[in-house]
């Protein structure tokens, strides 16, 4: 595979997923799609045989570095306070609210969006995206026994918050 | 080591983290702790629910222009990637002092190479089902759309002018000034953008499509003349392509099978003697109708570049933000782009810069020789992000300078509803840096497009800085008068109002039918009135009719018409003393003339058979198949997915741009799309 069809095939597996990851820690799918095409367009510039092995790994490390830093750099620039940017992710620009309609994910974002940041994170990137304690780690340079006790943590508040409240329990 | 059931590591245990030395220790104290298993236990519970929810999460995609932009780095010989932040000389101080010097660095993508975006286009066809949902409505009340072939008596009004091309679908295409018209049966379908505001490769979120009716099977014995103008307009191939990648089957009005023929690069022989293009004839067997035979009437625009022009260096920036997602804005831009480019030849050169949340070259410029490249960059052209003006101004003339012709045209383009975000800039500024540009003899076209939004003053002003022109643009027509007509005056139009009127020989043909053109009909009269005006041929084009054609003898499929009463019915099969199959006219202006010309040319059907036909003709032919079979047409005779991929893969040719390559794909999408037999079996 040239390097050309090797970076197609990256896009092609990863773009979806990156965007996704990208949309929630920025809240705009827009801009999450600059970050994710600056990522692949560094991963153009990256020696393969390096970044082959840790693939996923790098490019979601990457993704994130590069939002955190579009994240802040806007935060720093913008005029806008906190109601003008909740004001700005319209229902239509949230990828959280589109996804209430559809039962089972909605409730699971639910119960995502209500624990701290980091923790709904770390659960994401090892459920949703099948990454490793060690590769969340370097994801968002993290101990690994941080991670495990992010993720330990969060998904526990998760079972305490499912018992008490009825209409939050899966169906069977 | 004892385990409490609020232990991180059963955590890890429950997700599969651990090795299996830790795994064995954790088994051991679990078989003594029912807590510790009920733990897990939930944990697992939970974490499957999560991942269930989660998996039904929609991904979101890039924009096509975003793939462009990587799968072009992509090919770039490997080189560390340069973010090169480049401040502007001329405004870089002014700007340092304002205070907003960060935002003047324009990023730089280096070099999308031109062969590439055949790969985009296949890379694009591998792209995933989108989320997108759409809502049709189709209207079932079909009696009233007037049909309009030789001989039919239209109302007057109601054929549009078929003049300018592309006239006719502004009103339909693009939702015009209001509502389709009643008369046309509007499939309305809107994107569920719930999501991403953008639907990357999916329909944009209002349009309508003229109801068409096809032309139908005509007898030649009382209908020996049809009459039509050429059209060179591609738009519903493109978005044909936008629905299939989006998976989902276009509606069948979407579908012109005289725009998806003529998307396609023909190699017709070019014209002899001084006559501004050629006519060639080919005949063979129809491929979905052994009784049938398939007759192509292929026109060839000279290929003269004409010497007087001077060459021309163009850098479209085009606006991509969120607002330029609808009907009369982006797609208009790129359609007028095209329109542009048509006039264009190898010694000019095109480069595309967008601008949104982050500006980027989408083409880097690019010899007009490689036309086919440069269309499918702007057929890639797609909206979302927000808006940076700034930027985009910046990067636009940095290529600009960069690629300049001295003594040529030397022009930025500006298309935009004028939704600039320079409210990080200063509008002083920029148009200082703009009136800088000018002095060196890069000058600023602006192009306003959408209404509402639109901010003339801006941009008005932006123009007159620039030494340039600033218009603005609702329609098609309007393009045409300011990109061909205006703008294009140095540019080359070789003929205008080309029609075309087949005369069937009845002797031989008892019956034919034209393939698509319904919106090109005139009326037999219309051939020799120069007051009625029909489509432009530039240097280069190709047009392309089918018709398919029921040899004398065979049975018309029409409903019978009644003897006359008071004069001879024709005789069908009547003897005429020709062999001749038929006789194509053409009636063309010189683009500055005001009569017409004739030329004239008989046809005989040498009897060829289909693996006899030139790969063009096949494939021609494939892409009508592939097109009724889309229509759901009840034309579309034995015509199928398969049959229409099989006909079109042993004729691409040597398809050096990889249309006919990424056309092979599309007829496999829409086999895997559709949905039942229903549609590929005819309604």
């Amino acid at each position: 595979m040239s390097d050309g069809e090797w970076v197609r095939s990256v896009l092609d597996r990863y773009e979806g997923r990156l965007v996704r990851y990208a949309a929630r820690i920025m809240k705009d799918a827009d801009r999450a799609r600059d970050v994710v095409q600056d990522t692949f367009v560094r991963l153009c510039a990256e020696d393969r045989a390096r970044v082959e092995p840790r693939l996923a790994e790098w490019l979601f490390t990457v993704c994130r570095n590069r939002a955190l830093e579009v994240g802040r750099k806007e935060g720093r620039m913008s005029s806008l306070d906190d109601d003008a940017i909740e004001a700005r992710e319209s229902p239509d620009a949230s990828p959280a609210l589109a996804l209430e309609d559809r039962e089972t994910a909605g409730r699971v974002a639910r119960l995502l969006a209500a624990l701290p940041s980091r923790q709904g994170e770390v659960i994401r990137l090892k459920i949703q995206e099948g990454r490793s304690y060690r590769e969340i780690s370097r994801i968002m340079n993290l101990s690994e026994t941080n991670v495990g006790y992010l993720i330990h943590v969060g998904l526990k508040t998760i079972r305490e918050r499912l018992r008490t409240r009825a209409d939050l329990r899966p169906k069977a | 080591m004892k385990v409490h059931p609020d232990d991180p590591r059963l955590t890890a245990y429950a997700l599969g983290e651990l090795d299996a030395s830790e795994r064995a220790a954790i088994e051991a104290q679990l078989a003594d702790s029912p807590e510790c298993r009920r733990a897990v236990e939930e944990i697992r519970e939970l974490g499957a629910m999560l991942e269930e929810g989660l998996a039904a999460e929609p991904a979101l995609l890039l924009t096509d222009a975003q793939r462009s932009a990587v799968v072009a780095s992509a090919d770039r010989p490997h080189r560390r990637l340069a973010w090169r932040w480049i401040a502007v000389a001329v405004a870089a101080s002014v700007v340092a002092a304002a205070g907003v010097g960060s935002l003047w660095m324009v990023r730089e993508h280096r070099a999308a190479k031109s062969e590439l975006l055949g790969n985009v286009r296949e890379i694009l066809a591998e792209t995933s089902a989108q989320s997108n949902h759409y809502l049709f409505s189709e209207s079932t009340d079909g009696s009233d759309r007037s049909v309009h072939f030789a001989g039919y008596n239209s109302p007057v009004g109601q054929v549009p002018p078929t003049g300018r091309s592309g006239n006719d679908p502004v009103a339909l295409f693009f939702g015009g000034k209001g509502k389709p018209a009643s008369t046309l049966q509007a499939i309305g379908y809107v994107g569920d953008s719930g999501v991403d505001g953008d639907t990357a490769g999916a329909p944009t979120s209002t349009e309508a499509y003229a109801r068409i009716d096809e032309n139908p099977f005509l007898d030649v014995a009382h209908n020996p003349l049809s009459t039509f103008s050429i059209d060179v307009d591609t738009a519903s191939y493109s978005n044909v392509r936008r629905f299939l990648n989006g998976g989902q089957l276009p509606p069948k009005d979407a579908v012109r099978i005289e725009e998806l023929l003529n998307y396609f690069v023909y190699d017709y022989p070019q014209p002899a003697g001084d006559a501004p293009f050629g006519v060639d004839v080919e005949i063979a067997d129809c491929p979905w109708n052994a009784e049938h035979r398939l007759a192509r009437i292929g026109l060839a625009g000279r290929d003269v570049p004409a010497a007087s022009r001077p060459a021309s260096n163009l850098v479209f920036l085009i606006d991509v933000s969120g607002s330029m997602n609808e009907p009369n804005k982006l797609p208009l831009v790129k359609r007028s782009l095209r329109l542009l480019l048509d006039r264009l030849d190898e010694r000019d050169r095109v480069a595309l810069v967008v601008y949104a949340g982050n500006s980027g070259l989408v083409l880097p410029s690019t010899s007009c020789g490689d036309k086919a490249s440069i269309a499918s960059a702007i057929d890639r052209l797609d909206a979302g992000g927000s808006t940076n003006g700034a930027e985009g101004i910046e990067l636009a003339y940095d290529v600009a300078s960069k690629g300049k012709i001295p003594g040529g045209i030397n022009r930025v383009i500006l298309a935009t509803d004028g939704d600039f975000n320079v409210g990080v800039t200063n509008e002083g500024d920029l148009t200082r840096l703009i009136e800088e540009k000018a002095k060196s003899g890069v000058f600023l076209s602006a192009l306003g497009f959408g209404m509402g939004n639109i901010k003339d003053a801006t941009l008005q002003k932006l123009a007159d800085r620039g030494n340039g022109n600033y218009a603005y643009i609702d329609s098609l027509a309007e393009a045409q008068k300011v990109l061909v007509e205006q703008m294009g005056a140095t540019l080359q139009t070789i003929a205008k109002d080309v029609k075309i009127q087949v005369e069937f020989n009845p002797a031989v043909v008892s019956g034919y039918r034209l393939l698509g053109y319904e919106k090109r009909m005139l009326r037999q009269e219309d051939f020799n009135d120069d007051a009625k005006d029909a489509g432009e041929i530039g240097a280069g084009h190709t047009v392309t009719a089918l018709y398919e054609v029921v040899p004398a003898g065979k049975t018309v499929p029409t409903p019978a018409v009644d003897p006359l009463k008071y004069q001879p019915t024709p005789i069908p099969g009547a003897t005429t003393g020709s062999a001749d199959l038929l006789t194509v006219k053409l009636r063309y202006k010189d683009p500055e003339g005001d009569a017409s010309r004739l030329l004239e040319q008989p046809v005989v059907d040498s009897g060829s058979t289909l693996d006899r036909a030139s790969d063009d003709f096949r494939f021609a032919a494939a892409v009508a198949s592939f097109a009724m079979v889309l229509r759901g047409s009840p034309n579309k005779g034995s015509s199928t997915f398969d049959s229409a991929r099989d006909l079109a893969s042993g004729a691409r040719g040597r398809d050096a741009a990889g249309y006919r390559a990424e056309f092979l794909g599309l007829v496999e999408k829409a086999r895997a799309i559709a949905p039942s037999p229903d549609r590929e079996s005819g309604r």
